[in-house]
Formats: structure tokens, sequence, C-alpha cells
């Protein structure tokens, strides 16, 4: 039997990229490949679902085997699969340019540099680089990848729908609409290429001009807690106190409550490899604005209004538009449901196939 | 409110157009996004880069390891534990750190005599980054008239964005607008940008190598090189020229417009030939550099007797 087992930083739950690695897992033994996952760690309950990447010893007798290392950040792991004999398969989930970091948490952007040195170290090694996005793949090619294959993040969007939202956040969520007030909502980590702060001064923008009882909510973990500290004293600093809503890493139900109180999913980032939020706001109905930088556009498509200008007054006048416009909205969310169905489950585990297939050759 | 199909890519234009024709007719409080940029930047920490005695003095705040062992804990029997650990391996941990002290000393020491002896060449040489830095904020005036003909007959026919880096106070953007080419102006230059956001444009307030940098891929149909191709160093310049390429699509234009070197320095453009380190390119340098970066069809165009016009095709791939 061909084997191909993925080598990982991190698997964790509640991740995008997480839920991505157990998805190829799946899709490669559906297709009849062997498949193991070998971490650097793995926390919480995906502890058992992943081996330490050090105890990979190899094929096992004349097995043909197939390394596919997902890069996403400097780790180890990139340094062991280089010194592998096995042939590889880099799936890239982009690694955001060190600059971002600099200032704010020099140990990450050092991270990050190493992440990108190892990533064009193993284009030597690699057979096929995957990417989320063309986004992605053309700074696989810029590495001088030979040949590369988009493959979006295998996302299970039917499992959004088994978690219900969380009785308590959405009465918390829901009361304040009574006395009006648009709720503005971004998913993502704190993070400087994320730009959460450019979305509150838009959202400043707004009160003043349009609709001084919106509120805005800023879902996810922090990745910068110097960000997240300027972040949190520039809100205050503004009297927005009241209004913008910090909340950390949420539950599963804390964040389907959030999506489906929400008027308008917005994004400023910088830099976005693929942008999985954008299909949650999409399958939970929410108008999406947002900034067309990196791979935005491109997971975005026509389902959103998408703006080349990221001052605040731009973004604010689009989400006044978006939420007043009950055309607009309808339209934006129709389309959104329609982009959705261009990452289906099944759709992109066939690309993932159609991808691997030629190069690891056929399941044996 | 619309009751039929929306096309967005042409809501989001007109979006931007409304919102410049109000900055411009000064329907919005003014000074409130700088005021909002302001703010933002207080509670961030400096770039990294620009402020080297900042970053070694935070070196030489670690440079000592704490050798003492931390013993408490809320569970008193693993503070017992950890007190008879600190008991047996505190020497170790004494003589760890401190070789790891003398060897952040060492490396700080190195760092501070290496920064003394840049500090010396600056001194001989000039603060290169700093003269650089003025000149680039000096607000220049440059007279566009002559090369705006040249430049809107190269442009025309083409589908897309047309970026222009660096727009200064918007007279060749404007001209374009007015060819009917979706044109944006990029200027990192504040006061100067807001003579072109005053005509109603659309200017972007930042470095244009950096925005360069930000566009996607093949995101350009066309795209505009002024003022800074003319005090960029030679490496910056050739980055920039990458950029170009990776950032036209196929069959996009590149217009670079330049002063002549015999020109430069002169009148309005003195301060920043006097403060930086680079200068304007001969124009037939440009014939032998654009090729090597995939540029086709290279033309060069007379602007009077002080300038010239170079017009490049983005070959397809």
């Amino acid at each position: 039997m061909t084997a191909v087992h993925q080598f990982v930083p991190t698997l964790a739950p509640r991740d995008a990229v997480g839920r991505h690695y157990l998805a190829v897992q799946e899709t490669l033994r559906g297709a009849g490949y062997r498949s193991e996952i070998y971490s650097y760690e793995a926390k919480e309950e995906y502890k058992r679902l992943a081996r330490p990447f050090a105890s990979f010893s190899g094929a096992t007798g004349k097995e043909p085997t197939w390394l596919l290392y997902h890069s996403s950040v400097g780790s180890p792991v990139a340094d062991f699969v280089a010194g592998r004999d096995e042939p590889l398969i880099v799936d890239y989930h982009n690694i955001t340019p060190a600059a971002f970091f600099a200032r704010w948490e020099p140990a990450i952007a050092g991270a990050l540099m190493k992440g990108r040195r190892q990533l064009a170290e193993l284009e030597v090694r690699a057979d096929l680089g995957i990417a989320d996005s063309a986004f992605n793949a053309q700074e696989l090619t810029d590495l001088g990848y030979e040949h590369t294959s988009v493959v979006p993040i295998l996302l299970d969007v039917a499992a959004l729908d088994a978690t219900p939202p969380d009785p308590a956040t959405f009465a918390r969520l829901s009361d304040p609409k009574a006395s009006g007030g648009a709720d503005w909502l971004f998913v993502g980590r704190l993070a400087p290429n994320k730009a959460q702060h450019d979305i509150v001064k838009a959202f400043a923008a707004y009160r003043r001009l349009y609709d001084a009882d919106a509120r805005l909510h800023l879902v996810g973990g922090s990745s910068s807690h110097q960000y997240e500290t300027a972040l949190t004293a520039f809100v205050d600093a503004l009297d927005l106190g009241g209004a913008v809503e910090i909340t950390g890493g949420v539950s599963a139900g804390g964040l389907t409550a959030h999506f489906e109180t929400a008027d308008v999913y917005v994004v400023a980032s910088e830099h976005e490899g693929f942008c999985v939020p954008l299909l949650e706001a999409m399958h939970h109905r929410v108008p999406i604005v947002a900034y067309a930088a990196t791979a935005v556009p491109e997971t975005l498509g026509d389902a959103g209004l998408l703006l080349d200008a990221k001052d605040a007054y731009t973004i604010a006048t689009a989400v006044h538009r978006v939420v007043t416009d009950t055309a607009l909205r309808t339209q934006l969310i129709d389309a959104g449901i329609a982009r959705l169905r261009e990452f289906d489950l099944a759709k992109s585990r066939r690309k993932l196939l159609d991808a691997i297939e030629p190069v690891v050759g056929a399941p044996t | 409110m619309t009751d039929e199909y929306v096309d967005i890519h042409k809501l989001a234009a007109e979006i931007e157009a409304e919102v410049r024709a109000r900055r411009a007719a000064g329907e919005y409080p003014p000074g409130f996004e700088r005021e909002l940029d302001r703010l933002f930047d207080r509670f961030a920490p400096p770039e990294v880069s620009n402020d080297f005695d900042a970053a070694l003095e935070r070196a030489e705040d670690l440079v000592i390891v704490d050798p003492v062992i931390p013993v408490a804990s809320n569970s008193p029997v693993l503070g017992v534990v950890k007190r008879v650990v600190s008991k047996l391996l505190g020497w170790y941990h004494v003589w760890l750190a401190q070789q790891i002290s003398a060897l952040s000393t060492a490396i700080n020491t190195a760092l501070r005599l290496l920064g003394g002896r840049v500090v010396e060449l600056e001194h001989i040489t000039g603060d290169v980054a700093r003269a650089r830095g003025v000149g680039a904020r000096t607000p220049a005036r440059r007279d566009d008239s002559a090369w705006n003909d040249i430049v809107v007959a190269a442009l025309r026919g083409v589908s897309g964005r047309v970026a222009v880096l660096e727009c200064g106070e918007g007279a060749l953007l404007e001209a374009l607008t007015g060819a009917g080419l979706d044109a944006y102006g990029v200027e990192p230059r504040a006061i100067v940008a807001d003579v072109a956001l005053a005509r109603g444009l659309e200017v972007r307030i930042d470095d244009g190598a950096a925005h360069l940098h930000a566009v996607g891929a093949a995101a350009l149909g066309g795209l505009v090189l002024r003022g800074l191709v003319e005090r960029a160093p030679l490496g910056e310049l050739l980055l920039l020229i990458d950029a170009a390429s990776a950032k036209l699509a196929p069959g996009g234009r590149l217009v670079v417009c330049s002063l002549r070197r015999e020109a430069w320095g002169d009148n309005e453009t003195a301060a920043e030939a006097d403060l930086v380190a680079g200068r304007p390119l001969h124009p037939d340098t440009w014939n032998a550099v654009l090729p090597e970066q995939g540029f086709v069809d290279v033309q060069v165009h007379a602007a009077g007797a002080g300038a010239y016009v170079v017009a490049a095709l983005r070959a397809d791939e």
C-alpha cells in the first residue's frame, strides 16, 4: 500500500488548518493510501490523533512512502523532513511576512523568517507544492517550486451547523439590538497583519457619520500580547469601550452566536493566505465588506463588497451601504451561498487527490 | 435602496468616488483620520529598524541571567520539592547563568563597538539614511506638463487599474483620470498628497515601494513611476523594477517619468538631489534593464530638454 504521511508543526482543535490536516488524512485513507499524522506538538483532544514527528522511522518494508509537509511557520519538523530520503510534497498555508510582527513580537518575527527560509530550502526536495490559493501558489513559484497545484483548505461547511449558538452569548448579543445599532464582526487572531486597528478606525468613523449605536465584535485569540494591549488601549482612548468587544478565544457555540447576530462582516487584513472566516460568514449569511489584499479577493470572489481603499471613511461608507440597502444585502448573501459551493468539501477532496495522484501514483 | 442586481465592482468604485468627492468638499471632520492614526501610533511600539541604540539597550537589559531558581508554589508539597531541587542544582544554575551572561555581554560589547564604527562611518560619509528621509519628505515641486501627454498616450487603452507612484500634487494623475483611465495615486508626503486629495483624486498616503509590494500579483493594468525613480539608490531601483514586473498583468504598461541627470538638482529638486544617495538613470539604461525583467517594446521619449519618459510593455507569460 502506498503511504502518504503528513508532517505538521502543531495539531490543534478549533483551528482551520488543524481541521484541514484531519480532512486530508480522511481523504487519503478513503482513497486507499496509508496515512498518519506526525507533529511537533498536538493539543488537547487531538493528542491521540498525532504521533511525535521524531518517532517516524521510515517506510515499512518496500511500501512506497511519501511525506506531506504542511508549511505555515518555522518548525523543527521542516528540518526533519528536509533531512529524510522519502519523496516530499509541501502543502503551503502561507507564512505571514515577518515585517508585520517585527516591532510587536520579535520572537514571532524570527519564527516566521525561519519558516520562509525553510520553505525555500524544501524546494529542492519537493516534487509538488500544494497551495490553498493562487496567491500562495505564486509565492511557491517565486521560491522556485516548479510544480504547484491549488487545493482549497478542506472545510466541512456542513459541520458548522453541528454547533448551535451558545444561548447565553446569543442572548447577550441579541438584547442590545432592541435599541438599534448595527453589529460589525471580524473573526481572526489579534495580529498586526489582520489590522484589527484599522477596523476600529473605520468603526469610529461609522459611528460618527452614520450610526452612533453601532457595536463591533473582534473575536479570536491573540497572536501578539503587545498588539492586543495596544488595541485595547486604542479602543479605550477612543472611548469606545462600551461599543467594541474584544472577546479573546470563544467556544464553537459562542462563535456561532456571533455570526448569527452580526449585521456585517468586515475585513481590513493586510495579509491573508486564504481567510477561512470569509467562508464561515458566507455560511451564516452575513454580508461581507473587505479590503482587497493578498488572497482575500480570490477567496471572496463576487460574494462581498471588495474595496481597493482601506481608509476609515471608505470602509464606513461601504458598511453603511450594505447595512441599509436590503436588496444589496440579499444579493451579497445569495452570492455568498453560491460562492461557498466552490469550496464544497467533496470538490476540494477531489482536487487534492487530482493533485497528488499523478505525483505519488494511484493507491496500491 | 436598490431593487435590481447591483454590479458590486461598480458599486465599490462608486463608494470610493463618493468618499473622494465628500473629502474634497470638506464634508468629513478635518484631521479625524490622521488623529486616529496618531492615537494608535501612541500605543504601538516604535519601529524596530530605526533605533539601533534602543535595540542595543534592550539587549543589554537582558544580558544578566537570573541564577536564582524560583521555588514559590501554590502547592506546599511542590514548594518543598522545588526547594530541594534548588538546593541540589543551585550551583549548576549559577555556573550556567554566569557563562550565558558572559557570552551575552561579549556579544553586546562587540555590537556596541560595531555600532560605534558605523556611526563614525556615517559622520565621515554623511548619515545617508537620515538625509534620505529628509530628502523624501521635502515637498519638491515638478512641472509635469512636459510629460502628461506622452504618459496619457502611452497608457491609452490599458484595462485595469493604473497606479501612479509618486503622484505629487496630482497633475499627472488628473490628466490620466481625465483621459478615462482608472488611475489612483500614491504619495508619501502628506502635505503634498493633501493637495491631490483636495482635487478629488484617489490618493493613498503611503510609501510608493511599500504600496507596490502590498498590491496583488498581476493586479495592475498600468504603473507610472515618478519622483522616487530619481532618488532611489540602485539596489532599491532594481527591486522596484522586479516589483513592477510582478504586479503588472501580462500586457500591462510600465511608464517611467524622470528628469535627466543634467536637470536633476536644478531648482525645485535641489533638496532631494542634495540629500539622497540615488540619481536618475540615463534613459538608455532603462533600455538595458527592463528587458531583463520581462518587459518588451521599450520606448524612450524626450519630454522637453530636462526630462524623459520610458514606456514598456509587460510581456505575456
